[in-house]
């Protein structure tokens, strides 16, 4: 999920030629309102998971893996 | 001037130009004045009248588009800046004291009370040649100061402006002349092609006067000057509005929360307008094409407005509120409407500019939209000092025209939150501002200082 995730950021998110890594800070990468707001979107497509506003905190989404263990643990308790 | 000196040839507008020349159009056509804004500074320190006339002069030259006007084409319709006719001159820059300041310049009583003179006095007009941009240095303590630069919204947008501060603060001495903008040939779809493109998101357009679209613009009275108040918040109001909107929505949905504020703010005054109403609200919040702005060119404008209806039950609470605006946004994007507006920008674009906004007019019963809203996020990154004075503060204020009548916008510097709002004499009662400042307060969770 991790890949697939950063392959969203940096292709349909991002639009960045900077090498991201699953540890990169995304923030610094210039991820924005607007960018969560289309991160948000595309996660609800990919993953069948809706975010919690109480979850949108920079703590977890300061990665693509720290957003991958919350995608993955939303799952979880959907199943 | 460099021996391979070439006059760059006329730059086309984009698009999303074709959108901001329709509201100057509107503007010009009934007595609003011109479609311009200041941007302004605060720094720390004493200005370097010497390093900002040297900046000046060399911007000056090396964008011609800063002397250039703009006029369509005769082959195409499509609006160009004529920058193969352009003179390339320095920016002009006026300096100016407070009182008790000593500094050179002119002694005025406000920095606000220039701002207005500014916005007003329509020194820019785009359809001229002659500066397009414009520079004021206001000393405003013995060791404060604040540049204030007036543009035309025609010319580029916030974040055009916010790399043009950051080039203006380290100007080098290279003058060859250059567009800034991108070229790009002709366009050659066809007509039918574009409006099959564009159709949902006319379909869109043509769903909204069902709902009664309105604004703050009073179809009985002209609309007068341009007024604005600004709204520096100081560190503890700024956190304040910070944790009231992570405990709200969330600390990373700042755009659909700010809006949403925005939103409530004037529905609150078009509620008390026609209490037998359900007032809906019809947002357009402008989306810069190009993600990262180290990618796109300094000039012209490059977004594209999304357009989102909120219905009165929708407002009713800032939480649903805000939650609602996501999921209207998150539609938009679901149903491919921004590759549609963008076909129907593209489609308009040669479309006279005094006819720009009647399909608009016409389905709307003379409205475009509610309101005008932006958080322009954190204000000119980048931008730590100029000319030696550390920025300490800046913020936008963009005039508006009528209809909507009323601009909301949001940015923010180092942590504190600057809110500005703008609004066209006659659309706004004295009564009425207070509602809007009240609602505005009570949603921020902190008092408008």
């Amino acid at each position: 999920m991790e890949h697939q995730l950063l392959d969203l950021i940096r292709t349909e998110v991002l639009d960045t030629g900077e090498m991201l890594t699953p540890k990169s800070d995304l923030f610094a990468a210039g991820l924005d309102s607007m960018g969560i707001m289309q991160l948000l979107l595309a996660i609800e497509d990919r993953f069948g998971v809706a975010i919690d506003p109480a979850d949108l905190s920079r703590a977890n989404f300061s990665s693509t893996e720290k957003i991958a263990v919350l995608v993955a643990g939303k799952r979880e308790s959907i199943a | 001037m460099p021996d391979s000196f070439q006059q760059p040839t006329a730059l086309p507008a984009t698009c999303s130009d074709g959108f901001l020349l329709g509201l100057e159009s509107l503007m010009r056509r009934t007595g609003q004045g011109r479609h311009l804004a200041v941007t302004v500074v605060d720094c720390a320190g004493v200005p370097d009248a010497t390093a900002i006339r040297h900046a000046a002069e060399v911007l000056g030259h090396r964008y011609p588009i800063l002397h250039a006007r703009i006029a369509r084409s005769p082959r195409d319709w499509i609006a160009r800046w004529r920058l193969d006719e352009a003179v390339a001159a320095a920016i002009p820059v006026e300096f100016w004291r407070l009182p008790g300041t000593p500094s050179e310049g002119l002694e005025i009583a406000s920095v606000e009370g220039l701002v207005g003179k500014l916005l007003n006095a329509g020194d820019i007009d785009i359809r001229r040649p002659g500066p397009k941009l414009r520079l004021h240095v206001v000393a405003t303590a013995a060791d404060r100061w604040s540049l204030l630069v007036l543009w035309s919204h025609s010319l580029l947008d916030a974040v055009g402006m916010a790399k043009f501060l950051c080039e203006f603060a380290a100007p080098g001495d290279e003058r060859t002349p250059r567009t800034g903008g991108p070229d790009r040939p002709p366009p050659t779809e066809a007509v039918p092609t574009l409006y099959r493109q564009a159709h949902p998101m006319i379909a869109e357009m043509r769903s909204f006067p069902a709902w009664h679209v309105r604004s703050l613009h009073r179809k009985s009275a002209t609309p007068g000057a341009s007024r604005f108040q600004v709204f520096g918040f100081d560190r503890e109001a700024s956190a304040a509005i910070r944790a009231k909107m992570a405990a709200t929505a969330g600390e990373l949905l700042l755009l659909p929360y700010f809006a949403a504020c925005s939103a409530r703010a004037v529905r609150a005054v078009i509620a008390a307008r026609h209490p037998d109403e359900a007032v809906p609200v019809l947002l357009s919040l402008p989306v810069q094409r190009q993600a990262d702005p180290a990618k796109r060119p300094l000039f012209q404008n490059h977004m594209v407005p999304y357009t989102v209806l909120l219905t009165a039950e929708e407002l009713a609470e800032l939480k649903p509120a805000t939650r609602a605006l996501y999921r209207k946004y998150a539609d938009f994007m679901r149903r491919k409407l921004p590759a549609a507006m963008d076909a129907l920008m593209r489609l308009m674009e040669r479309c006279p500019s005094r006819l720009y906004n009647r399909p608009a007019f016409h389905y709307m019963r003379g409205e475009i939209c509610t309101l005008f809203h932006s958080h322009t996020g954190v204000f000119a990154p980048g931008l730590e000092t100029i000319f030696g004075s550390p920025v300490i503060n800046g913020h936008h204020i963009p005039s508006v025209c009528s209809p909507p009548g009323v601009g909301i916008f949001f940015s923010e510097h180092d942590g504190l939150l600057t809110l500005t709002l703008s609004w066209k004499d006659g659309c706004l009662s004295p009564l009425e501002l207070e509602l809007l400042k009240a609602t505005l307060a009570e949603d921020l969770g902190a008092p408008l200082p």
